[in-house]
Order: C-alpha cells, then sequence, then structure tokens
C-alpha cells in the first residue's frame, strides 16, 4: 500500500520524492541505529559464548530470559481475549518451528562466524520477499529489482567462493569443540556430505534457514491476529519454545557434562544478548515500522546492522577490546586466533549485500522518461509518456547494453567506429596480458597509452550515439552539437600530445637516450597491422561514401620512446579515430555529414598508419646504422604534421561554437536577405543571426519591421520560404509594425516600474535603446 | 531601407600594421582590469619558466628544462584566457552577428580540458610511479616549488582582488564587464626525475602557475548591456575553490619534498601528486559542465525555474492559443536568447501580446526574444 501511496504522490506534478520532513524522524533512526548496532554486538557476544555454552541451552536461556520479561510487560494473560485450545496447539506448532529456526541461524552462527551471520541472516522479510518474488515469479517488480536480486546472488557467492577463511578450514578438522550432540553431529555430517568446508555449509545453512524465517513470518501473520498482536505472539511464543527446548536441555545436562565453569559470570553477557538480540531490537522495529514507511525501516536497518558489523568485526580481536571485554575468560584467548577474520570477500560481499539490500527494499517507483509536447494552460509541463516508458520501471542494465547496441550497429560509421574501437581494445588487452605476464612494465605502459588514446574512440562513438537522441526541455535544440564538441576535445587532446611529443623529442634531440629497440618492432608492427585493419574497414566505408566533402586530415602518429630504466621500448599507436568532426566546416553536406565524418576517421587511420610506418623505419634506421638521432627526428616531423593538420578543425569546430553564420551559406543568405528586403511590404530587418547548430541544423532568428497595413502570416511564410531555400532550416520571425514600437514605448513607462522592482534596470535600458534605434 | 550591414572594406585595415595591431592589442588589454591582471600574472608565469629555462640549460639539468616547457604548456591556458577576454570585445561583424562573446566560454571549456588532460597525465604517472617509486633527487625540488608556490599566491591574491573589483565595478561606460576568474588556477604537481635512465635522475619540483578560465562577460552588442548579477556566484565560488586546491595542491608538493627529504618517504611524492590530480580533475567538472552546458545551447539552468511561470503567464494572456517551440539558450554568461512561436487567436491583438511577451521574459532575465507570432487557423 505504501507502494501505492508513494507513487502517487511521485506521479501528480511534483519532482521530487514525497518523504515525511527529516526532522521528525530522525529520532526513530537514531533509535534503529542504536538498536541495530546493539544487536551487531549481542550477536558477537553470543558468538562468544556459543563456544563455551551449547546451543541448545544457549537457546533455552535467550527464550526463557525473553519470556520471562515479556511476559512482565506484556502481560499476555491477564490482557487480552481468552486463547482458545485449538490456539495453544498452533502455538506449540510456532514455537517448535521458531526453536528449530533459531537453532539454525545460531548453529550457522557457530559455523562461520558472526560478520557472515549478520549480512547473511538479518535481512528484512521485506528484502527477501521482494527477492523470491524476481527468482520465481515472472513478474518480479521491474528491471531494478533484477538488478537488486543479482547483487544479492554475487554477494552470496562472493561469500561462497572468495570468502578465503582459511583458518575456518583449519578449525573444520576438529570440530569437537560442539559437536556434542547428536543434532549438531547430524547437521555436520549433513554439510561434510555436501563435500563444502566448514563456513560455506554455513553460508547455505544460513541461507536456507532465512528462506525458513521469511516463510514463517509471513505464516505466523495470521496466527498473530487471532492471538491478538503481534507482540503477545512474540511473548507467548518465547515462552512456549522454552518450555518445549527444556527437557531436551535437562537430558543434555544430565548426560553431558558442561564446560561452563561458573554461570555467575555468564549472567551479564546473556542479559546484554536477551536484551539487545531479543527484546529491544524487537520493539524497535516495529516502533519505527509504524512510524516510518516499512521499505525505509528495512533499509535503513540492514545498513545500519551490515556496517556496524563490518565495525565490530573489525575490531573485536583488537587486543584493545580484548582487554574491555573482562568477561571473556583468558581461557579464551588462544581461541580468538581461530576467529574468523575479515577478508576481502567478505567486504566485497557486505558491500553488495548493502546495495542489494536498499535496491529491494525501495519502492518501485514509476518511470519519468517522457518527451515534452508542450505546456498545459497551468504552465506545467506536459510530457508523452511512450508505452515502454510506462512499462519499464527503471531502465534495466542489459537492455540498456543491448539498446545501445543496437543503435550502434543501426547506423554504418558508428558501426564502423565501435568494430574498429573493439579491434583497438583488444590489441590493447593483449599487450597488456602479455606485459604483465612477462612483468615488462614498458608493455604495460605502452598499453595504458593505448587505453588512454582508445578513449578518443569512445569519445568518437559516444558523440556519434548521442547525436541521435532527440530534443528535450533542457536541450531544446537536440543534441547534434556533441559531434562539433566532440571534434573539438579530440582536436585539442591531438594537440596536447603533439605538444608533448614535440617537447619530449626536442628534449631527447639534445640528449638522444639509448634505445633498447628489442622490444619496438613486434608492437610497432602490431600497431600497424591493426591500422591496417582500420584501413581497409574504413575505406570501404569511404569508397560507398560520396567524396562530395573535402575534410580535414589529421594524423598523427607518433612514436614515444620512454626511457624507463630497464624496458625501453617504442611505441606506436593504435588508430585513434575521431568520430564527430569534419562536417562543421563542410556545409554542403546534406545529411552527407556522416560521410564526411567517416573520411576523417579514415583519413585520420591512414595518417596514424603513416605513423607507425616512421617508426619502424626509424627503429630500422637505428638498428642497421645506428641513428639514435633518427627517433627524435621521426617524433618532431610527425608532431609538426599532426599540429598543422590538427588547426583547420579547431578552427572550424571553434566558428561553430562560436555561432558564426556558416561560411558555407553566408552566399546564400545574403541573397535571401536582399530578397526579404524586396518582399512586398518589408520595410527593413534587423538582427538576423545565422548559426550552425549541427550538421543537420542551422537556426535563424530575424527581426522585420513591416508597413501597418499588411498581413503578417504572408510575409513571415514567404520570409520563412526564402530562409528555408538559403539553408536555415529552424527559423523564426519576429515582425515588427510601426504601431507596435508607439505601443512599446506607451508601455514602457509602465514597465518601468516592474522592472525597477525586479531589478532589471539595465535591461530597460536596452528596451528603451531598442525603441529609440528603431 | 539603408542596409543595416556595411560590406565594405572598413572593417579589414588596408595593409597589415602589425605594431599598430599590437599597440591596439595592448591598450586593449590594459584598458580592462581583468585582462590586465591576468596579462601581469601571464608575465609572471613567463619569466618564471624563463629563469628556470636558462637555469636549466646554464646547469645543463634536463629536468629542469623539461619542467620550464611544462609551465610553458601550462601559460598557453593563460594566453588562451587573455585572447579570449580580447576577442571577446570585438565587435560583431557579418559572420559572427552574435560577436565573439562566446570566446570566454570556449576560453573556459578549453582550459577546463587541459585542466583534464594534466590532471590525467599527473594521475597516471602518480600510478605508475606508486607501483614502483623512483629515486628522486631532491636537491632543487623544495626551492622550485616553494617559488611555484609564491607564484600562486601572487595569483591568488591578484584575482582575489579582481573579483572584488568585479563586485565594485559596473558603472563604466562600457556597460559592465564583470569576471569570473579562474585566474590562478595553478596546480603544483611534482615530477621527480623521469629520465632517470639518462643517469640523471635530477627531481625537480614543478608547480604549475595559473591558468586564465576567464569567463567575463563584456557587451556583446551595442544595445546588449548586460547587467552582471545572479549565476556568476556560483561559478565565482567554484572558481575560489579550484584555486585554493590549487594552492593546497603547491603545498603538497613542499610537503612531500620535506617528508622525502627528511624522512625518505618516497612513496609520498606519489601519493600527493595523485591527491593533486583527483582535487584538479573535481574541481574542473563544475566549469566544464557548465561550459558544455552552454556551447550545447542548453536552456539555462538559472532560467529552469523561471522559465515555466513564464510561459503560463503567455499563455494566459488574452488571445493566445498555445506556445511552442520554446528554445532558451546562453549566449555568454547571463546574456540569455530565447525564441518561440505563439499561436493565436485570429481576432488577437497581436501588437499587445507581443509587447507583453517581450517584457514578461525580460523580467525574468531573457535579453533578446524573438517571438514568431502565428495565426490559428478558424
Amino acid at each position: 500500500m505504501d507502494d501505492k501511496y508513494s507513487s502517487n504522490v511521485l506521479s501528480s506534478g511534483k519532482l521530487g520524492r514525497v518523504e515525511v520532513p527529516n526532522a521528525r524522524l530522525t529520532r526513530y533512526i537514531v533509535l534503529l541505529l542504536v538498536s541495530k548496532l546493539l544487536k551487531a554486538l549481542g550477536i558477537f557476544e553470543s558468538y562468544d559464548l556459543l563456544k563455551v555454552v551449547h546451543i541448545v541451552q544457549f537457546i533455552f536461556i535467550l527464550k526463557l530470559g525473553c519470556a520471562v520479561i515479556l511476559v512482565f510487560f506484556q502481560k499476555p494473560f491477564s490482557s487480552g481475549k481468552v486463547i482458545s485450545k485449538r490456539q495453544w496447539i498452533k502455538l506449540l506448532k510456532h514455537a517448535v518451528i521458531s526453536c528449530i529456526i533459531s537453532l539454525l541461524g545460531f548453529f550457522g552462527l557457530t559455523l562461520c562466524g558472526p560478520l557472515r551471520t549478520l549480512l547473511l541472516f538479518e535481512h528484512s522479510d521485506l528484502v527477501v520477499i521482494a527477492l523470491l518474488s524476481v527468482l520465481f515469479t515472472s513478474s518480479g517488480g521491474g528491471p531494478s529489482k533484477t538488478r537488486g536480486a543479482a547483487l544479492f546472488i554475487v554477494a552470496v557467492i562472493c561469500l561462497l567462493l572468495f570468502d578465503n577463511d582459511d583458518l575456518m578450514a583449519k578449525m573444520a578438522e576438529h570440530p569437537e569443540g560442539h559437536h556434542d550432540s547428536a543434532l549438531t553431529h547430524a547437521l555436520y555430517t549433513a554439510i561434510a556430505f555436501l563435500g563444502v568446508a566448514d563456513h560455506k555449509g554455513g553460508v547455505v545453512l544460513l541461507v536456507v534457514s532465512l528462506c525458513l524465517k521469511i516463510g514463517f513470518h509471513t505464516a505466523s501473520r495470521k496466527l498473530s491476529v487471532e492471538i491478538g498482536g503481534a507482540k503477545r505472539l512474540y511473548a507467548l511464543d518465547n515462552l512456549v519454545s522454552s518450555v518445549v527446548l527444556l527437557p531436551w536441555v535437562i537430558v543434555l545436562s544430565a548426560t553431558t557434562e558442561s564446560k561452563v565453569e561458573s554461570w555467575s559470570a555468564l549472567i551479564l553477557p546473556f542479559g546484554m544478548i536477551i536484551f539487545s538480540v531479543m527484546i529491544l531490537e524487537f520493539y524497535v522495529e516495529s516502533i519505527c515500522v509504524t512510524k516510518m514507511e516499512a521499505p525505509r525501516c528495512a533499509r535503513y536497518g540492514a545498513i545500519f546492522l551490515f556496517l556496524s558489523g563490518l565495525l565490530l568485526a573489525n575490531f573485536w580481536t583488537h587486543p584493545l577490546t580484548d582487554q574491555l571485554r573482562t568477561m571473556s575468560k583468558s581461557s579464551q584467548q588462544d581461541s580468538t586466533e581461530t576467529e574468523h577474520v575479515l577478508s576481502g570477500g567478505v567486504i566485497v560481499s557486505a558491500v553488495f549485500f548493502i546495495m542489494a539490500d536498499s535496491i529491494l527494499s525501495s519502492p518501485s517507483k514509476k518511470g519519468q522518461k517522457g518527451t515534452l509536447v508542450g505546456y498545459s494552460p497551468e504552465g506545467t509541463p506536459l510530457y508523452n509518456f511512450m508505452g515502454d516508458a510506462l512499462q519499464h520501471t527503471s531502465q534495466s542494465l542489459p537492455h540498456f547494453i543491448k539498446e545501445s547496441l543496437k543503435q550502434i550497429l543501426e547506423e554504418y560509421d558508428s558501426r564502423q567506429i565501435f568494430y574498429f574501437l573493439c579491434l583497438n581494445l583488444a590489441f590493447t588487452f593483449v599487450e597488456l596480458f602479455y606485459g604483465v605476464w612477462t612483468n615488462s612494465l614498458g608493455l604495460i605502459s605502452d598499453g595504458f597509452h593505448m587505453l588512454f588514446d582508445c578513449s578518443a574512440l569512445v569519445l568518437g562513438l559516444f558523440a556519434a550515439l548521442m547525436t541521435r537522441w532527440k530534443a528535450t526541455r533542457i536541450f531544446s535544440y537536440g543534441y547534434g552539437r556533441v559531434e562539433i564538441l566532440s571534434g573539438f576535445i579530440n582536436g585539442l587532446f591531438l594537440m596536447v600530445i603533439a605538444f608533448f611529443v614535440f617537447v619530449e623529442s626536442i628534449t631527447r634531440l639534445v640528449d638522444p637516450p639509448n634505445i633498447n629497440t628489442d622490444m619496438l618492432t613486434p608492437v610497432s608492427v602490431g600497431g600497424l597491422l591493426v591500422n591496417l585493419v582500420g584501413i581497409c574497414a574504413f575505406s570501404h566505408a569511404h569508397s560507398h561514401g560520396a567524396a562530395k566533402s573535402s575534410c580535414s586530415s589529421h594524423d598523427h602518429g607518433h612514436s614515444h620512446g620512454h626511457g624507463h630504466s630497464e624496458h625501453n621500448h617504442g611505441h606506436s599507436h593504435g588508430g585513434h579515430g575521431h568520430g564527430g568532426h569534419g562536417q562543421s566546416s563542410h556545409g554542403h553536406s546534406h545529411g552527407g555529414g556522416m560521410n564526411a565524418n567517416m573520411r576523417g576517421v579514415f583519413l585520420h587511420v591512414l595518417a596514424d598508419t603513416l605513423g607507425s610506418v616512421g617508426v619502424i623505419i626509424s627503429t630500422i634506421l637505428i638498428r642497421q646504422f645506428g641513428w639514435l638521432i633518427a627517433d627524435p627526428i621521426c617524433s618532431l616531423f610527425i608532431s609538426t604534421l599532426i599540429f598543422l593538420s590538427v588547426i583547420p578543425l579547431l578552427t572550424d569546430a571553434a566558428e561553430v561554437l562560436l555561432l558564426r553564420t556558416p561560411p558555407e551559406l553566408e552566399k546564400d543568405l545574403n541573397i535571401a536577405l536582399e530578397k526579404i528586403e524586396k518582399v512586398e511590404g518589408v520595410l527593413s530587418y534587423r538582427d538576423p543571426h545565422f548559426w550552425r547548430h549541427s550538421a543537420s541544423a542551422v537556426a535563424g532568428t530575424i527581426h522585420l519591421q513591416l508597413m501597418s497595413d499588411v498581413v503578417e502570416q504572408r510575409i513571415i511564410q514567404q520570409v520563412t520560404a526564402i530562409l528555408k531555400d538559403a539553408g536555415v532550416n529552424n527559423v523564426s520571425v519576429q515582425v515588427e509594425k510601426e504601431a507596435y514600437f508607439q505601443h512599446m514605448s506607451g508601455l514602457s513607462t509602465g514597465f518601468h516600474e516592474v522592472l525597477a522592482m525586479t531589478q532589471h534596470m539595465e535591461s530597460m535600458k536596452y528596451l528603451k535603446d531598442g525603441t529609440c534605434i528603431m | 531601407m539603408l542596409p543595416l550591414s556595411i560590406k565594405d572594406d572598413e572593417y579589414k585595415p588596408a595593409k597589415f600594421n602589425l605594431p599598430g595591431k599590437i599597440s591596439g592589442w595592448f591598450r586593449s588589454i590594459l584598458s580592462d582590469k581583468t585582462s590586465r591582471n591576468l596579462f601581469f600574472f601571464l608575465c609572471l608565469n613567463l619569466s618564471f619558466a624563463f629563469v628556470e629555462l636558462s637555469y636549466g640549460i646554464w646547469s645543463n639539468s634536463l629536468g629542469l628544462i623539461s619542467d620550464s616547457f611544462h609551465m610553458f604548456f601550462d601559460c598557453t591556458a593563460l594566453l588562451a584566457g587573455l585572447a579570449a577576454s580580447v576577442i571577446s570585445r570585438w565587435r560583431s561583424n557579418d559572420s559572427f552577428s552574435y560577436g565573439y562573446v562566446r570566446a570566454e566560454v570556449l576560453a573556459g571549456f578549453v582550459n577546463g580540458l587541459f585542466l583534464i588532460f594534466t590532471a590525467f597525465f599527473i594521475f597516471s604517472e602518480g600510478v605508475e610511479r606508486a607501483l614502483e617509486p623512483p629515486h628522486v633527487n631532491h636537491d632543487r625540488l623544495l626551492p622550485v616549488s616553494i617559488a611555484g608556490l609564491l607564484v600562486n599566491l601572487v595569483g591568488i591574491f591578484v584575482f582575489q582582488h579582481g573579483g572584488h573589483g568585479h563586485s565594485h565595478g559596473g558603472d563604466d561606460d562600457h556597460g559592465h564587464s564583470h569576471s569570473m576568474f579562474n585566474g590562478s588556477a595553478s596546480h603544483g604537481h611534482s615530477h621527480g626525475g623521469h629520465e632517470t635512465k639518462h643517469g640523471h635522475g635530477d627531481g625537480h619540483g614543478h608547480s604549475h602557475g595559473g591558468h586564465g578560465h576567464s569567463h567575463d562577460d563584456p557587451h556583446c552588442h551595442d544595445e546588449l548591456h548586460t547587467p552582471g548579477k545572479g549565476s556568476s556566484k556560483q561559478i565565482l565560488q567554484g572558481v575560489f575553490l579550484h584555486i585554493v586546491a590549487d594552492t593546497l595542491g603547491s603545498v603538497g608538493v613542499i610537503i612531500s619534498a620535506l617528508l622525502m627529504q627528511k624522512y625518505d618517504l618516497m612513496i609520498a611524492d606519489p601519493i600527493c601528486s595523485i591527491c593533486i590530480s583527483i582535487l584538479i580533475g573535481v574541481s574542473v567538472v563544475p566549469l566544464l559542465r557548465e561550459s558544455i552546458g552552454i556551447l550545447m545551447q542548453q536552456t539555462p539552468p538559472a532560467l529552469d525555474n523561471a522559465l515555466p511561470e513564464c510561459y503560463q503567464r503567455v499563455q494566459q494572456l488574452q488571445g493566445v492559443y498555445n506556445l511552442q517551440e520554446p528554445h532558451f539558450w546562453t549566449l555568454c554568461t547571463d546574456v540569455y536568447i530565447g525564441t518561440l512561436k505563439l499561436l493565436i487567436a485570429p481576432d488577437a491583438d497581436s501588437k499587445w501580446i507581443l509587447s507583453q511577451t517581450h517584457s514578461i521574459f525580460t523580467q525574468a532575465g531573457v535579453r533578446q526574444l524573438y517571438v514568431q507570432i502565428e495565426v490559428a487557423a478558424m
């Protein structure tokens, strides 16, 4: 119900989620935090106690103490309605099951330590139900829930596989510490039969008992209504289960001898555990659930619990805390070595658990993606929710990847860039792995350089994708400019690289280092091959694309011979694809901008190939003739080449970004403006602004002064048509008639006060000026 | 009926007059406070770099030479800021109908990108060196880095002062050019001997001078006198944070130099440079985001709240049926331009609607508005 409610609030026009004011809730959250911290403390303490006390005895004492306190507080017998015989039987069943579950849980605790128990066992019902519904029903509640479930499972797997709890494995060899009863022995043999290590068995056990617990809680809800409240049920349940356990405990204490020296020393820890784990947590949880939304409560609780568990696990075995824990006897000191240590796997899985919990417990919200349609008469923006925006509550990750892959492969140029990127990345990774394998620092750093270069390719690809996005409310002209921006960024990037290569080659010219050429040739040949493949791929595209638009070719290959202390290596970069530029300058690309783009990439790759050929040549020269100077000269030459070739690209992109009137349209526009002046009824025009927004969009605005007796609409249409012919496809024409200015100047005195109030004196001046000019 | 644009050769000088041009540039640089500050700081930086270079050549220390080249590279950013502040004052002409005001934004963007690049390079080098700490000879590290810090401090002082000037200024006849300088975006990082192979091994500290991210906003059109206020505050704040981060960076270099000198903690250097690069990267992100937004013709965030209200008010005007294709974008800082189409009733008073619309959007802060009025078919 809460879920429904919050999504209703959400869709009713508020942008953020409506939450209860925090000030009022802070109290409860702090309470929750304290109770969870105490609970974690209690679990850790009970793990220590379970080393001494038999598990059944332990549970019996817990239940008994809890029952005594609860009976005292809740008075289940004196208050409420009388419990019938059938209900007593149900209660008995309930108690037996709860005993079994807590037995399993605490047994799991002995097996895998307190931290792992906290992580596995203490999920709230909400989380687990959401998880199970994702796993076993078709309509789990959207991709975000699926993601949460996946995280949860990954976390469990992390605990199972990557938790190198070596010390526990040793302990599994001789578990006589606590397998002195038939029950525990049976459990041990069951785990040993499964053929897993001890703590892994504990993990499995805990997961199973977690599921049991949740099922049990759900089933007991009906009973709690019958009995009259969850609190009463809890009290009675504790009482009955302590009665159920009593005979077993008597038999146990008669047959086996206890290891406990003095029960009196254990009273305090037991009291602590009973208070923190059984009572306080129960009450606080129930209060918080009523005061806050259940999902929120569950989320905060889980996060607090896990964090405090992590914290305690870190400090529990610390010598300082050992001193604090006076009740733990020195006899147990030796056992602290076999404590379950914090390993990387546990931390990772804790992080995953926290994420999974927060995802699974969050109420599913409605997707907010929609395209802007317009504004309602009240001024609120209206969105058009497409079908899938309503169906998907959030973007699913695999779905997203699939979609973007589809988009990439849809268009020819982005597909080419993508394939080439894949090739480049593969080459890089091979280089990296080989470098790691042979432990060659030179290869590794070369691989990283390649990765850095791939970022340009990624940028181009991303820009090619982003260009196709629809215009939104914020980006009202669409994302076409991304292409130009990415071209600009790539150009700058190349310039920086050229500069660095230049500087390095100069310093090396002064003092030519002795380059070890062993690694140079295979790497540069590999790079050359990759580039050749790129050329093949792109030349194919190139031959298809009508070569009508000339494109700025910029090219760079460069050799870094890093003077590493041991491994010198030449380094010929693979191709850098600069997607998304070129069309900026060559405006007569009516939809042919993509071709220009492809051409740019092609030329770029070609130049890279030439660069790596240069590296190979310089290598040969060095090897054959010992001309060490060949390398810096080569890179000097190459860097100059890059620098020169980037400049046209940069100027073109900068012109577009500076809102220049597109140069290739300039002539057409001048003719068009002359035509506009000749249109009947037009007095003059002012402020003609035309600028290229993206490859395909040219926007323009113009003010027209009309005679007072003409029809505005006709003129607007004529002017728009004229400008459309000239290539401007996003025009807005403001017509002004004589009367309008008189009107404006008449109004402006009234304006003045308004504007003075809003402190826009300057702009007021502008308006006045405007009227004066006109 | 006069042609409003003059296509004579009046704008172009008859012959290339270099001394005249240079003196003109000088005058225009010195006429404005912010560009003057930038210029002086650039001079300071350049002289520092030259001293470093000449000393490096004299003592034949490759480290110092390459460090001075790095400094020159950083000076290019400052130079870009200076050039932008000059260019942006150019008049609008035929092809640049809006003038060159966007040069400011572009310069900020370029500088931000440069900073990101530098941060990335420092980061990768820091990681590389953290894995395998080289032996850094820290003889010359400390004096150089302290000198760099001093230069940075001067930069901070100057530009903070400039910021003050911004808050004071505003009544000169140029309209009002307020500046948000990222002026002393100086970042210190230490490159310790990455040419150990040469047997050189002399580490050298290297604290970059400032990069001017000039965002100032001179008058763009004669008619676009801009009241500079409002959104500049966040930028100024960001810039100040940035400067502080950079100074902290060069302090970090000094600390790491000291650590290395006193305790031989070689790991201090890469850790310091990684921290510095992260600081730079984080501090640049807002600047980049903002300038990309402007360059992409984003609806200005400053208007984001005001616009729906304006639409509402326009639509409540008598005779307005609908409002279509609203495009609002930022020309340069605080100059917003908008176009929209209004669908009005055939019998409505279009002039009144036009003037009302203009007044509504002017109050929201839109300087230039183009309203295309379309009469709905009956």
